[in-house]
């Protein structure tokens, strides 16, 4: 079964919620923070106006699955949690409906300004979708339908109907043939056996059976017309046997003169009141319906004697689907009409220049094509610009441009603030503060002080040394006792070279009193264990930081790249930061994916160092090709010949240089 | 044939009707342009509080509980919302102090807009547009968590530095746009929330864990590399204010931004717990802003 079911807004606000046990918030946060903010586990959807449950990819966490779906106009999402172990195959489904039923209910209230507050009275809606949809799930576990099959159809003939059709869901068929066939498979399966409401004495089911005709004015003409008594018979005697309990605590149960006093209506009441409800007659059902006020013309209407009868729930959730349904395919058909697209393309040129248009996919295409072609040419390697202009196509289809603003520059505006998203990171990145917290923690906080390791990871002739080089002058500058460590044992000259570097620090920082030590064992030993010692020396002469330099290996290289797993096991790394040449171009995510999946499950990169970003201009594209396949923040940027030149990233800049056109 | 004369004539000759419509469509259309082009710029006078504070800290939670004077259940927020909430009857508006008791105008409840904003990394933006561009902004309420603020914690870092950021913008003011410096004075309050919870610090120590926290966040930032904008553009903006508080001091203290007409008070209370919420200090905090 489910564990919860909650409507949230973007903001925050859960509007409605229902869980069966009680979960940890933190669960629904996690989706929140990892798919829709920080968009680790990237929506595979399809673009579509309002993407179905079953196209977002499931989120687990922590032994759960979450399944959920977005009303992006309204700002709502809707998640379903459930435990991993179970297969709910109705899941997609429920969360469709559900979020089709709110929206309809309480799309006029979520509109308002100024407030989180929903009037909601959406448990009965709820509940009847659960029966509902269990209901159908069981109608299709073979075993059942063969029993409950009707005499007059062969029995091998039966699955194969219920296994070729999709779920017979009332809502989503088309009217004429809806009713029949739900009524057929209603009076089909539904042993109600596991479902939540097993102890009522009424289900659905055994309503649609008595087949009662009902006052006119409580029904739709439609209901009326198709009155089911034949195919309910039908099904009614071949399962009577298995199911003759249900049946009669309803037939006993009476209204008194008090209340309703029509026996017809006995059912619609039930559905409208919880299941311990049956105590009440007319009065109560009109408080609830008070409290919940809302048109009551959609919920009922009055009877000949004025008393106000709710209308059946099942026909009011019905009708919500057929008609978002029938929507669904009115708007499919118009599009196509054309005098209609005639007069559409006209208005639609004029809403481009005075704003107020509502974006389609249509209208998007072109202007998007231009935007990756744009990004394509600033460097960004093509898988990443494809999926941005997806994102921003996702976020807006359907929405309203402002006055007067054309579409380009409301997506220029979505790219902009997508593009700052994705570069801005998670969390601060301080370096000289993180270093303190290890390398000098407080008094108070009983830690051990320990020297900070930072190890730097790449491919061939990217810069890693340099770029090592240049964080040890930033970290000698602010009176750091720096540690670096040659673990480059395999390309011949390598350690000379850091040793260069390590005299010219010297030099550079003496005055200051800059004190920097190199720690080499030559080549040719394990480049895991040389890490590990050297962590070890470090702790024991009181340096503060320690600077690993590995060798450079191609990313495609599975031998070498194996052996980081084993390197950041012994060594430890507080951080590891892989340099990336702003040069590359396609190759960048590649690159970024497999060094961040390399050092096993539970460690990853830490950030990235791009180089020679001087060399490149406004092509800073590599910036976000990298940062997007990984979700790893960039830490610095390398930005000229000099120990001094390096920068952390400024957002701004690197999303004005993106968008510049030049 | 002779409809099309017909039609011809009727759409040529002075009629009534065409005059109708002539008139009716030069008055409507500086009409339709001035509804058009105002709509945006619509009077919102009501005087607004801006919640702010890093994520998970209580922020929504505090806001749906001004609201409907009950705790409902939030999550991670995504999105800016602003909701019109009143004073509660027992509290009177700084602005109302010296109005009689029996005044109609203190019969109505004081209404104001309380800002809610996500305190994710990525999203911290939304606040600070709200920032620097106020729309009658009173006061800011930044919300931390009282029980992630030990000593060598996390959240303290993260708490510390999106204080630091937040109290800077405020600072540098002065040199920003005209709406912002129109903010003469800007109170702001250090709401430490979760005080239900025993691992909660106790507000006076919320106050100096968080002063000394930022004395590391400030001396770290001068320390620290040079953006990437800087030096590459020429448009990069003065770079010599980073600094927070008094230039020149050893530690920062809250009470350094007076200099800079912002106002810092730490208060203690909890939106949730089990006995029930205590937030009738931020309740008056916010009545003598308004
Ligand atoms: N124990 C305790 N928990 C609280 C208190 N106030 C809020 N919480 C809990 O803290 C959690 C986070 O609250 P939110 O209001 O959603 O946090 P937020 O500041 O809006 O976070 P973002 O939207 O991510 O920025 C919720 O689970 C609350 O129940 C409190 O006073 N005491
Ligand atoms: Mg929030």
């Amino acid at each position: 079964m489910l564990d919860s079911f909650e409507i949230l807004t973007t903001s925050g606000v859960v509007l409605w919620s229902k869980s069966y046990t009680s979960i940890s918030p933190s669960i629904v946060n996690s989706l929140i923070t990892n798919v829709f903010i920080e968009e680790r586990t990237l929506p595979g959807a399809g673009i579509a106006d309002d993407i179905s449950a079953a196209n977002n990819p499931p989120y687990k966490h922590d032994l759960h699955t979450l399944k959920w779906t977005t009303v992006k106009e309204l700002g709502l999402i809707f998640v379903a949690v459930y435990r991993s172990l179970l297969h709910l195959s109705w899941i997609d489904k429920l969360v469709d409906n559900i979020r089709t039923i709110f929206v309809d209910l309480y799309g006029d209230q979520l509109k308002k300004p100024h407030t989180t507050l929903v009037e909601c009275h959406f448990d009965e809606y709820f509940d009847q979708q659960i029966r509902e949809l269990e209901k159908t799930s069981l109608n299709q576990d073979p075993r059942s339908t063969e029993s409950a099959a009707p005499d007059e159809v062969a029995p091998p003939l039966t699955p194969k109907v219920f296994a070729d059709e999709p779920p017979p869901l009332p809502g989503l068929l088309s009217r004429g043939q809806s009713n029949n066939n739900y009524r057929d498979s209603a009076s089909n399966g539904s042993t109600p056996v596991g479902t939540p409401d097993a102890s009522r004495p009424t289900t659905p089911a055994g309503h649609l059976l008595t087949g009662k005709a009902k006052p006119g004015g409580s029904r739709r003409s439609r209901k009326a017309a198709n009155t089911p008594t034949v195919y309910a018979s039908s099904g009614d005697e071949s399962s009577s046997k298995k199911r003759p309990m249900k049946n009669e605590p309803k037939k006993g149960r009476k209204w008194t003169a008090e209340g309703m006093a029509d026996e017809d209506d006995d059912t619609v009441l039930d559905y409208s009141l919880p299941a311990n409800g049956a105590t009440s007659g007319e009065d109560e059902a009109k408080d609830r319906l008070g409290a919940a006020e809302i048109d009551q013309a959609t919920w009922g209407s009055k009877t000949g004697k004025g008393q106000f009868v709710l209308k059946d729930l099942d026909d009011q959730v019905n009708s919500i689907l057929t008609s978002a349904d029938a929507k669904k395919v009115d708007s499919a058909a118009t599009s196509t009409g054309l005098f209609g697209s005639g007069m559409s393309a006209i208005g639609g040129l004029f809403r481009n220049v005075v704003g107020g248009k509502t974006l389609t996919k249509e209208d998007l295409d072109k202007a998007m094509k231009g935007m990756e072609d744009h990004l394509l040419k600033k460097n960004v390697a093509r898988e990443a610009a494809i999926r941005l202009c997806e994102g921003v196509e996702r976020e807006l289809i359907g929405v309203k441009t402002g006055n007067f603003e054309s579409v380009q520059a409301k997506i220029q505006v979505a790219m902009e603030s997508s593009l700052r998203k994705i570069l801005t990171p998670t969390s601060s990145l301080d370096l000289l503060r993180e270093i303190d917290a290890i390398s000098s923690p407080s008094p108070l906080s009983l830690q051990k002080k320990r020297p900070y390791v930072i190890s730097i990871v790449g491919v061939n002739g990217v810069g890693k040394s340099t770029n090592l080089s240049k964080i040890g002058f930033f970290l000698l500058q602010n009176k750091y006792k720096v540690l670096v460590v040659a673990c480059d044992t395999f390309r011949s000259g390598a350690v000379e070279q850091l040793a260069v570097h390590v005299r010219n620090l010297k030099e550079l920082t003496a005055r200051e009193g800059g004190q920097v030590e190199l720690y080499q064992k030559g080549y040719g030993k394990d480049a895991a264990n040389v890490a590990k010692d050297a962590v070890t020396f470090a702790a024991q002469e009181e340096f503060d930081v320690v600077l690993i330099d590995t060798a450079g290996r191609r990313h495609n290289d599975q031998r070498l790249m194996s052996s980081l797993e084993k390197f950041a096991k012994f060594a430890q790394p507080d951080k590891i930061l892989m340099v990336g040449e702003a040069l590359v171009g396609t190759d960048s995510v590649a690159q970024a994916r497999n060094f961040n999946t390399a050092f096993g499950t539970d460690r990853s990169l830490d950030g990235f160092i791009i180089s020679k970003c001087d060399t490149v201009g406004d092509m800073v594209g590599t910036l976000v090709s990298m940062v997007h396949a990984t979700n790893v923040p960039v830490l610095f940027v390398g930005v000229g010949q000099h120990y001094s030149d390096l920068r952390n990233l400024s957002v701004k800049w690197a999303v004005e240089k993106l968008l510049s056109s030049n | 044939m002779a409809s099309t004369s017909d039609w011809a004539q009727a759409l040529l000759s002075p009629s009534p009707l065409g005059l109708v419509i002539a008139i009716l469509l030069a008055i409507s259309i500086p009409l339709f342009l001035h509804s058009v082009v105002f709509r945006a710029s619509g009077l919102t006078t009501l005087p607004s509080i801006l919640l702010i504070g890093p994520s998970d800290s209580g922020k929504t939670s505090l806001l749906t509980l001004f609201e409907r004077g009950t705790n409902a259940s939030t999550h991670t927020s995504q999105a800016p919302i602003s909701v019109e909430c009143s004073l509660p009857v027992s509290n009177t508006a700084g602005s109302d102090k010296y109005r009689s008791a029996h005044d109609p105008t203190n019969q109505a409840h004081k209404k104001f807009l309380l800002i809610d904003t996500p305190g994710h990394g990525k999203l911290r933006h939304h606040a600070l547009d709200n920032l620097t561009n106020p729309q009658n902004l009173k006061g800011l309420i930044f919300i931390v968590d009282a029980a992630t603020l030990s000593a060598g914690d996390e959240g303290l870092r993260q708490t510390a530095d999106y204080l630091h950021d937040t109290l800077l913008i405020l600072q540098k003011r002065m040199a920003g746009n005209k709406a912002l410096k129109a903010l003469k004075d800007l109170p702001v309050l250090i709401a430490a929330n979760k005080m239900d919870l025993f691992t909660a610090l106790p507000a006076a120590l919320v106050k100096s864990t968080l002063e000394s926290e930022i004395t590391k966040v400030r001396v770290s930032r001068s320390k620290g590399l040079l953006d990437s904008g800087i030096g590459m553009d020429e448009g990069a903006d003065d770079e010599k204010d980073d600094w927070l508080g008094e230039v020149g001091s050893q530690d920062f203290k809250f009470y350094q931004m007076e200099e800079f007409d912002v106002t810092v008070e730490v208060i203690g209370g909890n939106v949730t717990g089990g006995e029930g919420p205590t937030v009738e200090k931020w309740w008056s905090w916010i009545s003598e802003r308004l």
